[in-house]
């Protein structure tokens, strides 16, 4: 791989300031992280409960700014970037998957999915139909019209899966996209989202628990004490 | 625009999870709803009232009266009215003789106001003596009389009414009345009270309590004998083209009368009336906006507790990409929504009571409000005041939750429990 990387954490600093009256000290998250990734990558990022893996995804996905260091995606360095820029970004560069599908309750799969295509301003029409070929493309084109509580698990991480890629970005950002879900229903959300990475030439980093699905991904880091190693 | 529109519309429509939102929102709309009903209602009455009030304040009053500075009398007055008439603007001038008097039937009587009139002049200045219920004022013309009159000679002479002044005193038309002059006579006694006894001819109704309680006609001549001043008047009366310009058109009058007189207007001598009216639409329009506050408060605790509600789904929001900016106008939106809602039901209620109450008259006691009805003058402008201040209330009102909106950190707020 020699082309120029996707995006490049450099320094990367993250600790939560003391809350006056508890515990003692700050909480230092990681301190001079380094992370590359290359186009085309698929990354997993394990490690244990509470070390800092949504907090780190969050500061890719410019959700949240760090102490210091910076993230480079391109040519843009979201630590440069003001409150609007960074939803710009999140809403064209990247796509964001929860443990949790956090659709909204009030609106169909479809509209869901149209969602960030119609905060960009997107025309309806356009807007719902993609909406719609991408449902089908995460297996739920006859799901059109349901709202998130009438589908299953499986089904709303799909929608979820869905509502990331719409906007076709670059990077796909997923944060134990399989925690909520039991084990076959993991296995075929997993085995959706490799499909989607090859098929769609995305670069994605994923954060789980799991480590068999880890070892599926091109490459394994593990946060521990505040750094990132390889894993084998 | 259009998103914001989507999402705070779908907000609005959408069960809740918790009943408690849908249930203060449809009391905010109900709010607002009452709030914008009552001051559309108030205001057709206030305005109604207004209206009425001078309607017949007009019927009844001359738009411009002259009279002397010193209040000693017009004398030879046909050469000055006859030139006032051609003052420009004036349409018609009538002569008339005021007199306090006391007026009786057997035991009963009432203090009332006297005037002496020329019934065809003043007819073209005021419309009391259209009024007639009962009876008629066609008694009140003048007699010619070639031979000295002799009161005493002649039958009892004619006297019209007011319907209240008639009740009080208990005279019905073709009854004999006892007016007593305090302006008395000279007598080796002393000074004696004059009095006259006059056959009711006709009985009026203005509607307006004012007159219906206290004014009398008499001829002119008769009014000028019973206050023992022949050929005196004490005011000329004029109807002018233009009403609202009835202050400059009385500076005219004054200025071609010449020195001594003074012109007062219909402006100036309701001027306290008009000034209470005033008020008091103030005063229940601001009573009323209270409602429209207390709405409003219900719509920031409905939008605030929307807010806590629906963090996390600001948060996702947030996250593929809606602004701040967005979310709050999501917010602005659905507050606005709701008054725009509550306002409009507000309007048609309003309206539509306003037409019912005017079209179906509700009956008012004369003596306590001057008119015996309740009257209804919805204005257009009305509507406009009231929606921008229910809609600009309920604004300020969606300040508060809108911002807290914007400001969700979705970092923090999606942080997996
Ligand atoms: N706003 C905050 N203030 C203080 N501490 C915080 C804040 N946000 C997160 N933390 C702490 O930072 C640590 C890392 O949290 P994070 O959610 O990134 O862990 P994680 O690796 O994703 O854990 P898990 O696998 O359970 O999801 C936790 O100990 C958490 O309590
Ligand atoms: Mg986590």
């Amino acid at each position: 791989m020699t082309e120029a990387p996707i995006m490049q954490a450099v320094g990367l600093t993250k600790l939560y300031p003391a809350v006056a009256g508890r515990s003692a000290g700050d909480l230092t998250l990681f301190r001079d992280l380094d992370l590359t990734i290359q186009p085309g990558e698929m990354v997993a990022i394990v490690g244990e409960s509470g070390a800092g893996k949504s907090s780190l995804l969050h500061l890719l996905a410019a959700l949240d700014r760090p102490t210091s260091g910076d993230v480079h995606f391109g040519d843009i360095r979201l630590s440069q970037l003001n409150t609007r820029q960074a939803s710009e970004f999140r809403n064209r560069s990247v796509g964001y998957v929860w443990q949790f599908h956090y659709l909204l309750p009030e609106f169909t799969a479809q509209e869901n999915v149209a969602m960030p295509l119609l905060a960009r301003g997107e025309r309806r029409g356009q807007a719902m139909e993609k909406a719609a070929k991408w449902l089908n493309e995460v297996g739920l084109g006859g799901r059109l019209d349901n709202r998130s509580g009438e589908l299953s698990g499986g089904e709303q991480q799909r929608v979820s899966l869905a509502r990331a890629l719409v906007t076709e970005p670059k990077l796909l950002l997923a944060d134990e996209p399989t925690g909520d879900l039991d084990g076959k229903t993991s296995e075929a959300v997993f085995t959706l989202l490799q499909t989607l990475h090859r098929t769609h030439r995305l670069t994605s980093v994923l954060v789980t628990h799991n480590l068999e699905f880890a070892a599926r991904c091109d490459r394994m880091l593990r946060l521990r004490d505040g750094r990132l190693e390889p894993e084998v | 625009m259009r998103f914001e529109l989507f999402i705070a519309a779908r907000y609005l429509r959408a069960k809740r999870r918790q009943a408690v939102i849908g249930v203060i929102t449809l009391i905010s709309v109900l709010g607002v709803a009452a709030g914008v009903a009552s001051l559309i209602i108030a205001l057709a009455i206030t305005n109604g009232m207004r209206r009425d009030l001078q309607e017949r304040l007009l019927g009844s009053t001359a738009h411009v009266e002259l009279m002397r500075v010193a209040g000693d009398g017009i004398r030879q007055w046909q050469p000055l009215l006859e030139r006032l008439k051609a003052t420009p603007h004036v349409t018609a001038a009538a002569p008339g003789l005021y007199g306090q008097v006391l007026i009786s039937r057997g035991a009963r009587s009432g203090g009332g106001l006297i005037k002496g009139i020329v019934p065809s002049d003043e007819r073209k200045v005021s419309d009391l003596l259209q009024a007639i219920k009962k009876g008629s004022a066609a008694s009140l013309e003048p007699v010619s009389c070639a031979d000295p009159c002799r009161p005493d000679t002649l039958a009892i002479p004619p006297i019209v009414i007011g319907k209240d002044l008639a009740e009080s005193i208990g005279a019905s038309v073709g009854d004999t009345v006892l007016v007593t002059s305090p302006q008395g006579e000279l007598t080796p006694l002393g000074l004696v009270p004059r009095y006259q006894r006059y056959t009711v001819s006709g009985i009026f109704a203005s509607g307006f309590y004012q007159y219906d309680s206290s004014y009398a006609f008499l001829r002119l001549t008769d009014a000028q004998r019973l206050f023992s001043e022949p050929d005196l008047i004490s005011v000329i009366s004029f109807k002018v083209d233009d009403l609202y310009h009835a202050d400059r058109i009385g500076k005219e009058i004054e200025r071609s009368a010449g020195p001594g007189f003074q012109a007062t207007n219909w402006m100036e001598q309701n001027r306290e009336l008009f000034r209470a009216l005033k008020l008091e639409q103030i005063v229940t329009f601001i009573v009323l906006a209270l409602i429209v506050c207390v709405a409003a408060l219900n719509i920031l605790i409905a939008l605030t507790m929307m807010v806590m509600e629906k963090t996390k789904d600001i948060a996702v929001m947030m996250s593929f990409g809606v602004t701040a900016a967005q979310v709050r106008r999501v917010f602005l939106l659905q507050g606005l929504l709701i008054s725009l809602i509550g306002t409009s039901v507000g309007l048609i209620v309003g309206y539509g009571a306003s037409w019912f109450g005017g079209h179906y008259r509700f009956p008012l006691d004369a003596a306590v409000y001057s008119i015996d009805y309740l009257p209804f003058a919805p204005k257009i402008t009305d509507a406009l005041i009231v929606a921008a201040v229910s809609l600009g209330v309920s604004l300020i009102a969606t300040l508060y939750p809108s911002s807290s909106a914007a400001k969700v950190l979705p970092a923090e707020a999606l942080r997996y429990e």
